[in-house]
């Protein structure tokens, strides 16, 4: 382990990654609200991110594709639709404000190595 | 990453939101109108609206690559025609009357239109919406370099 490479900033490049991708998706569903058939898809980020914490332990490099799947239990509509603009809303809220943390968070660990590196600063 | 496909993902939403509201628009620009270059009344036209392939496959290859491009947006499959016949009035004194005195008139409902209207806008608003989160997380992720 190198040290601007450390398991938190892997994990946060991650978590990052996962979290543009999940907006993508939500930017996919809102784009299809209308689009007669279109069936609500999504990523399980928990059980994303825990997969690549596993696959990061035997090779830093893994992670591979996220599974999208069809999210289940949305009322779907006449047309076979079944987007829930509230819920696609909220998803957009939250991925952003989450995606906001995560790059605090890099940045602040950025920043602790900054400190080491420049030994303790102030000097 | 993926962050710039969201641009393209909500780009290919407005321009469709868009049409949709376009042609909304020109039904209800042209509910009384009789006459056209092909012949006949003017008849009411729909936007249909297909998601374009943006699934596992994508996500995968956008992995491997490290491609943008191809993202899972939607896209317009055309503008199509509605079947229903014209509505008949009689007005003799019409010039486009037809031998008994009756005008066909295109079978538009101008609330239908209207409702077509705001729900164009109201998706247009939502992609909007989308774009300006992505643009955020864009900004974001430039202050790691900071």
């Amino acid at each position: 382990m190198s040290l601007v490479d450390s398991s938190l900033i892997s994990l946060l490049v991650r978590a990052l990654d996962l979290t543009a991708q999940r907006q993508q998706l939500v930017a996919q569903n809102i784009a299809n609200v209308d689009t007669p058939g279109y069936h609500t898809r999504d990523i399980d980020f928990r059980g994303e991110l825990q997969r690549a914490l596993w696959a990061g332990q035997a090779d830093p490099a893994a992670g591979g594709a996220p599974f999208v799947r069809e999210v289940p239990g949305l009322i779907e509509r006449p047309d076979g639709n079944n987007v829930s603009i509230d819920r696609e809303s909220l998803l957009m809220a939250g991925d952003q404000l989450q995606f906001q943390t995560e790059a605090a968070l890099l940045r602040s660990e950025f920043s602790r190595l900054q400190e080491a590196i420049s030994g303790g600063g102030g000097q | 990453m993926s962050l710039f496909g969201l641009f393209q993902i909500s780009g290919s939403a407005l321009a469709a939101e868009r049409l949709r509201a376009e042609v909304a628009t020109s039904n209800l620009a042209n509910a009384e109108t009789t006459r056209t270059p092909e012949g006949g009344p003017y008849h009411r036209r729909m936007v249909t609206f297909t998601s374009q392939p943006g699934s596992q496959f994508h996500l995968l290859l956008a992995n491997s690559l490290a491609a943008e491009g191809g993202a899972g947006g939607v896209r317009v499959a055309g503008v199509v025609e509605d079947p229903t016949p014209p509505q008949r009035r009689y007005e003799p004194g019409h010039p486009d009357a037809d031998a008994d005195g009756y005008v066909s008139y295109p079978a538009i409902n101008p609330l239908q239109e209207m409702v077509d209207l705001m729900g164009a806008e109201r998706a247009y608003e939502l992609n909007a919406s989308a774009v300006q989160a992505a643009k955020q997380m864009i900004q974001q992720s430039l202050q790691i370099l900071k």
